[in-house]
């Protein structure tokens, strides 16, 4: 079946506990996550969305799987770009595997469709937050204040 | 042209400067780079050598482009597994962007073999290597002491 992927990994010094809940306390991901929080009951089949701090839907879709500190699956689609909510619904998985003194963070994020510009959209955007993440994690600051588009 | 790619990009908050040392000087690159030492003069057809801490080399080539705190190119040919070395020589691009208070650092590596395996190997290594990068320039040390 055609499907656009996109993969980024990395290293996090923390605790899966703590890297848990950076990714599922939307007081948490706002400081990194250039001000949006990612809320939701993070059980599977509640609700999820990630709106700016103006209360604006950015995104939306619901829990598939939720496996604290180890597996998050959310369905997961666009709402605030036309072009890009009409690709459907995308899945981002998020994997938490304990690496020695560190965490293994993989997220995948895929929608059914060839050439998809929303792939490509979250390909820019995944390397920002999860710099942002890690350095927050190990350091207790971000490393980009702004979401810069042009890079 | 069948090709194999690897691509990642981070943003380390860093000068350009000391993320072109950090790359550039093996006493640093052992650090990061699980003891390996990533050794040239870096000038335009200079040797490169990517070393093992006893000396051995790991992989081999030459550098296609360097403009200092910009981009780096290598023609990057593995030498310890006759199988990624029969796929040949590949390139590994290093380009470094000044992003706010931060340096944007996206790295591709690619060897012209459709399903690569050094390139599949490749991607499960750079992960690594580069969050310590960013662990030790931001924090002083390291996320993984072993490979």
């Amino acid at each position: 079946m055609a499907r656009s992927t996109c993969v980024y990994v990395t290293y996090i010094r923390t605790t899966p506990e703590k890297l848990w809940s950076a990714l599922t306390d939307p007081k948490f991901t706002e400081q990194y996550w250039f001000g949006m929080r990612s809320e939701s009951p993070w059980k599977a089949g509640s609700p999820w969305k990630l709106v700016t701090g103006a209360g604006e839907v950015l995104d939306s879709g619901e829990i598939v799987e939720s496996d604290p500190p180890r597996r998050l699956v959310i369905r997961w689609q666009n709402q605030w770009n036309p072009e890009l909510k009409a690709e459907g619904v995308s899945l981002c998985t998020m994997e938490l595997e304990p690496h020695g003194t560190a965490v293994k963070l993989t997220v995948t994020h895929s929608i059914e469709r060839d050439g998809s510009k929303f792939i490509v959209s979250v390909s820019g955007g995944w390397p920002k937050v999860i710099s942002n993440l890690k350095s927050l994690l190990e350091t207790g600051s971000v490393v980009l204040q702004d979401y810069e588009r042009k890079h | 042209m069948a090709r194999s790619t690897f691509d990642y990009v981070t943003y380390i908050r860093v000068t350009p400067e000391r993320l072109w040392q950090a790359l550039t000087d093996a006493s640093i690159t052992q650090q990061y780079w699980f003891g390996m030492r990533s050794e040239s003069r870096w000038a335009v057809g200079s040797s490169w050598q990517l070393s093992f801490p006893d000396g051995r080399a790991c992989d081999t080539g030459e550098i296609v482009e360097a403009e200092p705190l910009r981009r780096l190119a290598i023609r990057w040919q593995n030498v310890v597994n006759p199988e990624f070395e029969a796929e040949g020589a590949g390139q590994c691009t290093m380009e470094l962007e000044t992003s706010g208070p931060a340096v944007k650092l996206t790295l591709t590596h690619s060897v012209d073999c459709e399903r690569s395996k050094y390139i599949a190997a490749a991607s499960g290594v750079w992960p690594k290597v580069l969050a310590n990068l960013k662990s030790l320039l931001e924090s002083g040390s390291v996320v993984l002491e072993s490979y």
